[in-house]
């Protein structure tokens, strides 16, 4: 409850926020002498604005303090009674108006803090299609979202996660298409988090997903906006977390993860056989030392007489066994992909010449290592970066392929395929089954998979995620 | 814990089977090529071994050494003789790769089968590998020629062998169609045969060095009565077999052209004995190009007698011809047929009466076919196959069907002046 008196208030206040130095308790009196104040937090309202339009008004032309509402001319006014609520509003960028003898405060929503401007997303850059890209703060998030489906049946969902940092949570999707299955499901999750703190949308990802142990992952996430659009547009759940311009989608499907958005801007033959080539990679990337270190230790009748030949010739005098090797080249990738993500920029081209020469070259100069395991490794590392969006499974996957190889051959990388089969084809992401549309078999989501299919012949939506209102459009008049 | 029980039966059976033999390639002494001969009855085991360092160094220096090593073992039996060349050779062969046998000429003719028991056995070898029979000599004696631009000796072996669709004057039996052979009623094997052949001298300025002066030729094929080799037939009987066969894939015939004259007055060209004969003086020949071959083996019984039937249509084209002959005319090319359906008739009714008189043995399959269109008979006369074949008829109709003649319709020394 608000006191009266602006002093018991004052003290209130400064006991709930711990006497914090950011907090600016400003105390005024109008020309007619009303006692009033004043309550922010420093950096997260506009200041500008503060002074010129509720204190110049309030000072100058406030008669009584019945006339605040009249006296300030915004849309964004809130009585409020409770304590609870006003820390709330505080907190959340709003500046609060106290005046003596007054049981209540006004809270006026004049939030403006440092953002960062929309430009294009790092991970998911594109040659054609929009360039925007979601930011940090959730109400740009929004209208980014909002631009991109102009309708009332887009809805918005809030709800603030996390005790102490309070983050603003926003569950998106539209209304008459969403697979209310999927959607209850979400809020149901969602309202059984109960953390201190949501830095991230990954955070949340990991409290909400199905199987929290699995390598897999079954929560998609993209930066920008035309994709999440197309997710919602399908039948999906976007969540929007405050701090992050990382927005969730649900449920996932494994082919999404060779899927871009470019696939459906450019014309569709190219964009099946992109779609070929990323699932041919993804397979190299994951296989490909395994496999090598297989054939190599125990099925040398497989490779081809002139190529074993010279695959014999470059380890000679190499003095660690291939499987050795070949795991500590695959560490070795590993080690330098990610000091290349954190290093800053100015540091970044030592790593690439450090990596590049004395990896590559000179190690196999120097006889360490043969020159096919490094051309395995880059083809490795290559193929990886095809389908970004399922790295974390391809690194961790390509080391139990690899032990596997190494020890059991090619008996050991098939069982490898089959574990990595069947996790996909059991797993589920909010009920729905993560091989879609292979297994089962889909035939609507089957001519948006490998191949994709002109987009005047996307008649339905994936059956599968949206159970309501399939039909996108007319079918194509016959003849 | 029942789970845990049956998760551990599960991790377990992994191990039963899988490949727990790794072997480093570093390890490894790759053979290419295996030569078996017999020394003082003894299985003499000569392996040519590839060289890696040599591989490694003759793209950037000039190499020391060779691209191959020999190595050699002397056993009982193959396996043990592959087990004394551990004690002198330093890396442990891995025969996986290993794509030709030669066999010496007396290891064929003690019998094979009680013999290379050991290549069919062992997990390791290919059972397409090239068998071929070191023509009149020791089969170390062939190995190390290398008269081809392929650096491995192997790859040039292997390569001649496989331009058996080229030229089908050779037979590219391997390790599996051999036994499959040998276990055909009433079919006995031929397999082909590598000789050593010395080349004409080409650079007089240099002077002759070791091995660059010989070549290697698989013209030819070696039959084995059973699995003992009792004789050698050339290249064009060999062709002949492989069209009774139906292996014929390629190659050319070659055959008298036929003398286009005035109607009516047109005369036979002149008898040959079978195709490519020794040339006659004068004679022109010319050659048919095959496209497509198929033939049709029957055996007929008549009244106890049997007569032994082939059919063979050939589609080709026309490669070369020589004489004076238009071959833009219909009938001409009708001619042509003729004398090359001729050529094929006689070059096989002779390999035919070769393996008949001078071998007395069925190598063409004619059992096989026999065996089929009278299994009751086959039961009684299986055991005398050979000595009926010996005896029997012979009926050969050949259809030749030249539907191209190449670029030119005329042959050029017929235009000026005719």
């Amino acid at each position: 409850m608000i006191w009266k008196k602006i002093s018991l208030n004052k003290r209130e206040i400064m006991e709930k926020f711990n006497n914090t130095s950011d907090l600016v308790l400003y105390e005024f009196e109008t020309n007619s002498n009303i006692k009033m104040m004043a309550c922010y937090i420093e950096g997260f309202i506009d200041r500008e604005l503060f002074d010129r339009d509720i204190l110049k008004p309030l000072i100058l032309d406030l008669k009584k303090v019945k006339d605040i509402k009249r006296t300030i001319l915004t849309s964004k006014i809130k009585e409020i009674d409770s304590m609870e609520n006003l820390i709330e509003d505080i907190l959340s960028g709003n500046i609060a108006i106290f005046a003596e003898d007054l049981p209540l405060s006004y809270t006026i929503e004049l939030s403006k803090w440092e953002k960062r401007a929309v430009e294009e997303p790092e991970s998911e850059s594109v040659v054609r299609g929009p360039k925007e890209g979601f930011i940090e703060d959730i109400f740009v998030n929004k209208s980014l979202l909002r631009r991109k489906l102009r309708t009332n049946n887009l809805v918005f969902e809030d709800l603030v996660l996390g005790k102490q940092t309070r983050t603003k949570i926003s569950i998106a999707y539209l209304q008459g298409i969403v697979n209310k299955r999927v959607l209850e499901e979400v809020k149901k999750r969602l309202s059984k988090i109960d953390i201190d703190g949501v830095l991230e949308s990954g955070y949340i990802e990991q409290l909400i997903e199905d199987r929290p142990y699995s390598i897999i992952a079954t929560i998609e996430n993209t930066e920008k906006p035309d994709v999440a659009a197309a997710k919602i547009l399908e039948g999906r759940v976007a969540i929007l977390c405050d701090g992050t311009p990382h927005v969730l989608t649900v449920p996932r499907l494994f082919i999404e993860g060779v899927m871009t958005s470019e696939d459906y801007y450019v014309r569709p033959y190219y964009a099946s056989f992109l779609r070929f080539l990323r699932v041919t990679a993804l397979l190299i990337s994951v296989f490909s030392p395994g496999v090598y270190v297989a054939l190599q230790l125990y099925h040398q009748e497989m490779i081809p007489t002139v190529l074993l030949i010279s695959m014999m010739g470059a380890r000679e005098g190499v003095p660690l066994p291939v499987a050795l090797e070949t795991l500590l080249m695959v560490l070795t990738l590993e080690v330098t992909k990610e000091s290349g993500v954190r290093l800053p920029k100015a540091v970044g081209t030592t790593v690439s010449i450090v990596g590049t020469l004395v990896l590559g070259q000179a190690a196999v100069q120097a006889g360490i290592v043969s020159a096919p395991t490094v051309i395995i490794i880059a083809i490795t590392a290559i193929s990886e970066f095809v389908v970004p969006a399922l790295v974390q499974g391809v690194v961790l996957y390509r080391l139990i392929i690899l032990l596997l190889g190494s020890f059991l051959g090619l008996y050991g990388t098939t069982c490898g395929l089959i574990i990595y089969i069947t996790q996909i084809i059991t797993t589920e992401s909010f009920g729905i089954p993560f091989g879609l549309p292979f297994t089962p078999i889909n035939k609507e989501g089957l001519k948006d998979s490998i191949v994709r299919f002109p987009i005047w012949s996307f008649i339905y939506r994936p059956k599968a995620i949206a159970k309501r209102n399939i039909r996108r459009q007319k079918p194509p008049r016959k003849g | 814990m029942k789970k845990i029980v049956l998760l551990s039966f599960f991790i377990l059976s992994l191990l039963l089977t899988g490949c727990w033999n790794a072997r480093e390639l570093n390890e490894l002494g790759l053979t290419l090529v295996i030569g078996l001969d017999l020394v003082d009855d003894k299985v003499l085991v000569t392996a040519e071994v590839v060289n890696p360092t040599y591989s490694q160094q003759s793209s950037t220096t000039t190499g020391q050494g060779s691209y191959v090593k020999y190595v050699q073992g002397v056993g009982n039996n193959i396996y043990e003789a592959y087990r004394d060349i551990t004690l002198k050779f330093d890396r442990g062969l891995s025969i996986v790769h290993n794509r030709v046998f030669i066999l010496g000429e007396d290891f064929a003719k003690k019998g094979l089968v009680s013999q290379i028991d050991e290549l069919y056995r062992d997990v390791e070898q290919r059972e397409t590998a090239y068998l071929l029979v070191a023509k009149g000599g020791k089969a170390y004696e062939v190995m190390g020629i290398n008269s081809g631009l392929e650096e491995l000796p192997s790859n040039y072996i292997t390569k001649i062998v496989e331009n058996f669709k080229y030229n089908p004057k050779t037979v590219d039996t391997n390790l599996v169609q051999y036994i499959k052979q040998y276990y055909k009623m009433g079919h006995h094997s031929i397999i082909g045969t590598i000789e050593k052949k010395e080349k004409k001298v080409i650079d007089q300025t240099v002077e002759k060095t070791g091995t660059q002066d010989y070549e290697l030729s698989v013209i030819g094929s070696a039959i084995f009565n059973e699995d003992v080799l009792v004789g050698y037939l050339n290249g064009n009987d060999t062709k002949s077999v492989n069209f009774v066969m139906n292996k014929i894939r390629g190659g050319i015939i070659t055959f008298p052209t036929p003398t286009a004259q005035v109607e009516g007055s047109s005369t036979p060209p002149p008898p040959v004995e079978g195709e490519m004969p020794n040339k006659q003086k004068d004679q022109n020949l010319s050659s048919v190009i095959v496209i497509k071959n198929n033939t049709k083996n029957d055996v007929e019984m008549v009244d106890g007698n049997i007569k032994l039937k082939t059919k063979i249509e050939l589609r080709g084209s026309l490669g070369e011809v020589v004489g004076n002959i238009d071959v833009a005319e219909k009938e001409n090319i009708i001619k042509l047929e003729e004398a090359c359906s001729k050529a094929i008739e006689d070059g096989i009714k002779r390999a035919f009466k070769k393996a008949q008189k001078e071998y007395g043995i069925d190598i063409f399959g004619y059992g096989l076919v026999f065996h089929r269109k009278y299994p009751e008979e086959w039961k009684r006369i299986k055991k005398d196959w050979d000595e009926i074949f010996s005896q029997a008829d012979f009926e050969i109709e050949v259809n030749t069907d030249i539907i191209r003649t190449g670029l030119i319709n005329t042959p050029i020394n017929k235009i000026k002046g005719k």
